[in-house]
Formats: structure tokens, sequence, C-alpha cells
């Protein structure tokens, strides 16, 4: 048997063998582990607006790096919709800062061609964490992406596939009016003749709640979004509401 | 305010029930669902360590483990600010919850020699018990404050106290059931569980 | 405790039957999750996919040999009173390993996992491996009946996840199985394969089909 004095010794070394092997992994891989975080939310951003690697070619850590700083921009706006000129979105931390957004602009040739807005909030068992997409005119839904969620995968899972947020492509966020009316995940299939066609998108079925989810933050995190939406919307004429 | 804490314990318990719907806590569920008696006592058991636990194991993240979570020791160097510990997660939960299963042991002992001899063996295994790290990891995973961590403890203990007493109740009942001989124990008792997960889920639609 | 294996003084050979028996054993007869009912929680909560059910059980696989190593290396040396901790305590820094590794490499399947992967902690078989048999006996069985249970355990999760996903979501590894036709003709998803309930019925089947052809009676 031990004595209670090797016993302790015992206790000790373990304790200091296993804190200096993790302290030392950690910080080994800590660097790597931040980088891809970073990564996965850059593709999540290009894939939003609708660039992705091309065919046959896959999103390396190269690929994606190198999109992301053709394209796009990152800005960060306070609740009034201004633009703060010195702020960097990456080293924005909005638990600190709650009145603070860091949303993306997607350029090409000088020209805005959309901007991307972060939207979070409450799924069935989750929090759910996407990109949304906007034309310039603030309205037509360029494209969606879900990067982070904890939904039964197969079900609500299926949110982050492309047969789900394919169909929120050039759908519409405003009525005639040009008030937000968000799009709405319905149950089933969008019957194509009604008039609020535009503003909804297919369910998953047996997901109903996670749908509902989704329909909810969306509307709310839009009207976060409204006054900066408002002093940037571009309406060509003839052109409202498609 | 109330209202919110009593739809996490509704929640916890019905709708997301810890062993139902996540699968956690298996080993000794079916180990331990023979007799109603004996799963009641580990029920307690493991209601009593979660309700403790939770907000123990919440108390460590907030306040040691999680990034920044230090800062409140930055009167001696500012360094403690950036400090990130929370690889340490999962090693610091599993510690706790292994001291409070011993002081349960303990007391149990003391108090009552008879369920301590029925529970037996499955006493240090509830240190093990996936339940009981699960609803911690959970709570983190899911950003819970101070009370609703404890609420969501007791929520996910109490559901699965109510589960494996109803398994050992049905248990006790098909003993004497005619059951071809390769379907006895395990076999039956997981689709006997198959379809208690279904009707749990019907809780689902509840909105709360 | 741990001194009758030692009387053996003479040399075995690395593979011979008797360590064979560890890896073989543990594939049929004595699968820990169908007979010796353990580790049952991850088998279910990660099936959904095959692909996180791979690495899964990759991830149980080693740290199960790596912790059957250290603990049949250290026997003699585990103070028994605070046996449990020092063995939760290696299995936790092993553990912890993994999920730095995963984060830091596999990034995409370390997110679908999530939690999962630090209730391999609490997966039972490692403990219970580590009580059962790397305490007593020295360290290549050791590591072997480790590797032998590791896979035991895999081979069950991957035939659970190809049953859950096929029939959940007719796919198998991603990749689209069931043909468009058979959808135009009524046929639907299972959903119920996806939920809780249908892995443990599946579950269910598989146990009751082993131990039918095994003939064994375990209660």
């Amino acid at each position: 048997m031990h004595s209670t004095a090797y016993t302790f010794r015992f206790a000790i070394y373990v304790t200091l063998v296993c804190s200096v092997l993790l302290a030392a992994a950690a910080t080994v891989l800590k660097p790597r582990q931040v980088e891809n975080q970073l990564l996965e939310m850059k593709k999540n951003i290009l894939v939003s607006v609708d660039i992705r690697p091309q065919e046959g070619e896959s999103f390396t850590r190269e690929l994606i790096q190198a999109k992301y700083d053709q394209y796009i921009k990152g800005l960060v706006i306070n609740e009034n919709g201004e633009i703060l000129p010195d702020r960097d979105p990456g080293t924005l931390d909005p638990k600190k800062e709650p009145g603070l957004f860091g949303i993306y602009e997607r350029i090409e040739d000088g020209d805005i061609k959309a901007y991307v807005f972060p939207v979070s909030g409450k799924g069935l068992w989750s929090t759910i964490y996407g990109y949304l997409a906007l034309a310039p005119d603030m309205n037509t839904v360029v494209g969606i992406t879900f990067y982070q969620h904890g939904e039964t995968p197969g079900l609500g899972g299926e949110i982050e596939k492309d047969w789900f947020t394919s169909n929120f492509v050039g759908k519409k966020i405003r009525n005639d009016q040009g008030e937000i009316v968000s799009i709405n995940v319905v149950k089933g299939k969008v019957d194509p003749n009604s008039p609020e066609a535009y503003h909804q998108v297919d369910g998953i079925s047996g997901s109903t709640l996670t749908g509902r989810g989704v329909t909810n933050f969306l509307k709310s995190e839009l009207k976060k979004y409204e006054p900066f939406m408002q002093a940037h919307l571009q309406i060509k004429k003839g052109e409202i509401n498609g | 305010m109330l209202e919110h804490y009593l739809s996490l314990f509704v929640k916890a318990v019905f709708v997301e029930n810890i062993l139902l719907a996540f699968f956690l806590g298996m080993c000794s569920f079916l180990a331990v669902s023979k007799k109603v008696e004996t799963a009641v006592g580990l029920g307690t058991a493991v209601t009593f360590v979660l309700v403790i636990t939770a907000p123990m194991n919440w108390l460590i993240h907030e306040y040691i483990l999680k990034e920044g979570a230090l800062s409140w020791l930055s009167f001696i160097s500012e360094d403690f600010e950036k400090l990130d510990l929370s690889f340490l997660n999962f090693i610091t939960f599993i510690a706790t919850i292994a001291a409070m299963v011993q002081l349960v042991e303990m007391v149990i002992d003391k108090f009552s020699p008879r369920l301590y001899a029925a529970l037996g063996i499955f006493l240090p295994l509830i240190a093990v018990n996936c339940a009981i790290l699960g609803a911690c990891l959970f709570m983190v995973e899911r950003e819970y404050t101070l009370g609703e961590a404890t609420v969501f403890g007791a929520g996910a203990g109490l559901g699965w106290f109510l589960a494996i007493v109803a398994m050992a109740s049905i248990r006790m009942k098909i003993r004497y059931s005619n059951v071809p001989s390769g379907l006895k124990g395990l076999g039956l008792t997981m689709l006997i569980t198959g379809l208690m997960s279904m009707a749990f889920m019907l809780f689902s639609g509840i909105q709360l | 405790m741990a001194d009758k294996a030692e009387v053996q003084v003479k040399r075995e050979k690395l593979f011979s039957k008797k360590n064979l028996k560890n890896i073989t054993e543990p594939l049929s007869n004595n699968n820990p999750i169908t007979f010796q009912v353990l580790g049952i929680c991850s088998a279910l909560a990660v099936t959904v996919q095959i692909r996180t059910a791979l690495v899964m059980s990759l991830a149980v696989i080693s740290v199960l040999c790596l912790s059957n190593l250290t603990i049949s290396m250290l026997r003699k040396r585990i103070p028994s009173k605070i046996r449990i901790i020092v063995e939760l305590a290696v299995v936790a820094t092993l553990v912890i390993l993994v999920d730095q590794i995963l984060k830091a490499f596999l990034y995409n399947i370390s997110k679908q996992l999530s939690v999962f992967v630090g209730l391999i902690i609490t997966n039972c078989i490692i403990l219970g491996r580590a009580e059962a048999y790397a305490l007593q006996n020295k360290p290549w069985p050791s590591l072997l009946d480790g590797l032998g249970n590791g896979l035991g355990y895999g081979w069950i999760l991957m035939v659970i996840a190809t049953g859950r996903e096929i029939l959940g979501s007719g796919t198998f590894l991603g990749y689209s199985i069931i043909p468009e036709s058979l959808y135009n003709a009524g046929y639907e998803n299972m959903g119920l394969m996806v939920l809780a309930p249908g892995a443990f019925i599946l579950l269910g089947l598989l146990v009751w089909l082993q131990r039918t052809l095994n003939k064994t009676i375990s209660e």
C-alpha cells in the first residue's frame, strides 16, 4: 500500500505533467485555430455573395484569403447606421460593444455590388449564425449562409445546405411601401401564385420550429440595420420591387 | 423573468430531455434500471450532483477559465486580461464533478447504508455519467447565466430521474413476459427507450 | 494486485494467440457496446452521419489506446485511493489534446462534433477498460485491448451511422444514393431515423440480431 505522502506527491506530479502538456498544446495550436475561425467566417461571407470556387477547384485556405482580399471590404457601423471609418470588423467584440455591427461590402471594379449583414438568433436548439447579402437596392437578397448552429443534422441542420439557402436568392425583404417584411420560412412549399411569394421560401419538412426561428430572427436583425440601409439605399428608376 | 426560468426548466425536463433527446447518461441508465428502488436512488443522486455542479462549474468557467475571465486579477498584472484557459474546461469540470460525487457518496454511506449497498459500483460511476458533464458543457456552449445554469441543471437532472424511473417500472413489468431470447435485456430496453423518446418528442411542439 | 500478470516471465511473442484475442474478442463476442453495454451515449449521438461517426471512432480509438497504454505503464505507481481521479485526469488530458488537434486541423468536423468530443471523457468504455484491464496488465496487451475495444466500438458506430444516414437522409457519406425516380414514386426520407428514437430502435434491433446469431445470453 502507498503512504499518504506518496499519494499527495503522485497527485502533484500528475497535475503538473497534465497541465504542462495541455498548456503547450494549446499555445502551439491556438494561432491555427484562430485562423481557422477567421477563414470560416471569410468563406461564408464569400459564399453569401456567391463567390465560389470554380468547378473542380476547392476552397483552400489560400484561395479564400485571396478572394476575400480581392472582393470584400469590412465596415463597422453603429446603431444609427453611421460608418466608423477607423474600425475593422475583425477586431470587433459584439459583447463589449453591443451597439456596433461589423458589415461587409462586395466590391467589384470600384462599385458596391452587395452588402453582407451578419444575422443570428435562436433556432430550435441553439443559436444560429449566418450572413445575409443584399443587393444595393437593400431589397433583393443576393444570398444567405448559415455557418454555425446546433440544429439536428438532417432536419433543422439542413438550413446550411445549398438547396435551402438557394431559395432565398432573388427574394425581396421589403413590400411595395418599402417597409421591411423580411423573408418568411413557410411550412411546406411556397405557393408561387400567392402575392406573398416574393417574401417566402420553402420550409424544411420536419423542422417547422427551426424555420420559425429563422423567420423571427431575420426580421429583427434586419430592423437593426435599417438606419444604415436607408442611408445607402440606391434605387434605379422604374425598378421598385422587381 | 420567473416565466423564463419556468419555461427553461420545463424544456430541460421534457422537450430536451437529456437522456431521450441527447442520449446522455445511457450507461448507468441501462445498467441500473432493473429495479424501481435503485433507479429512484440513482436518479436522486444524479439530480443532486447536477444541481450543485452546474452552478459551480459555471462560476469556475466564468471567473477562471473563460477568455478574459481572469480580468479581476488585473491589479496584479495586465496580462491576466488576455489569458484564455478555456482549453482546461473538460479537465476542471470533470474534477469538480468527481469531487462532488465523492461527497455525495460519503453522505449516502452515512445516512442510508441500504441505498449505498444497492447503488454499489454505480455511485463512483456517476462521475463518468455523461449526463452531468454533458449538462455542464451544454451550459457553456449555450452561454447561460448563473440562474439559467442552475435551473437547467435541475431540469436536466429531473428529466434524467424521470426517464430512469419510468424505464425501471416498465422493465419490472416485462420481466415476466415471454420475449425472444436474443431480445432480452439490452435489445428490448433499447427498443422501449426508442418508444419513450418518441413520446417525449411530442412535447417539442409546445410553445413556451 | 497487479502482480499476477508479472509472474509470467516467459517472453511472449508480440502477436501471440492470447494477444490477438485481445483484438478479436471485442469485435464480436465481447463487444463493448452490444455486450458490455458501455459507451452507448456517444454511439447514438454522433451517428446521424457517417463522416462524424468515423471521426468520432478514430478519436475514441486513439484515446482508448493511449489511455490504456499510459495507465498500464503507471499501474504500479498509481495509489489505489486516488485511482479513479488519476485515470480521469489521464483520459481528460488525452481528450483535450484530441479536441485541440481537431480544432486546428479538421475544423469543419470538430464543429459538427461540438460538445461530443468532450464527452469522450465520460465514455464508459475508456474508464471501464482502464479499470478492468490496463490496471492489471502489461502495456503491450493493454494497448491491443484498447485497439480491439476501440475497433469493436467503431464498427457498431459505422453500422448504425450507415443505417441512419441512408434511411434518414437518403445519402451515403453525403452523396445521394436514392434514385430520383424513387422519390417521384412517393418515397420519402424517414425523418424518424435522424431523430433520437431512430437511433435507439436501430441499436435495439442490431443488438437483437447479434445476440441471436451468437446465441449467448448475458442476463
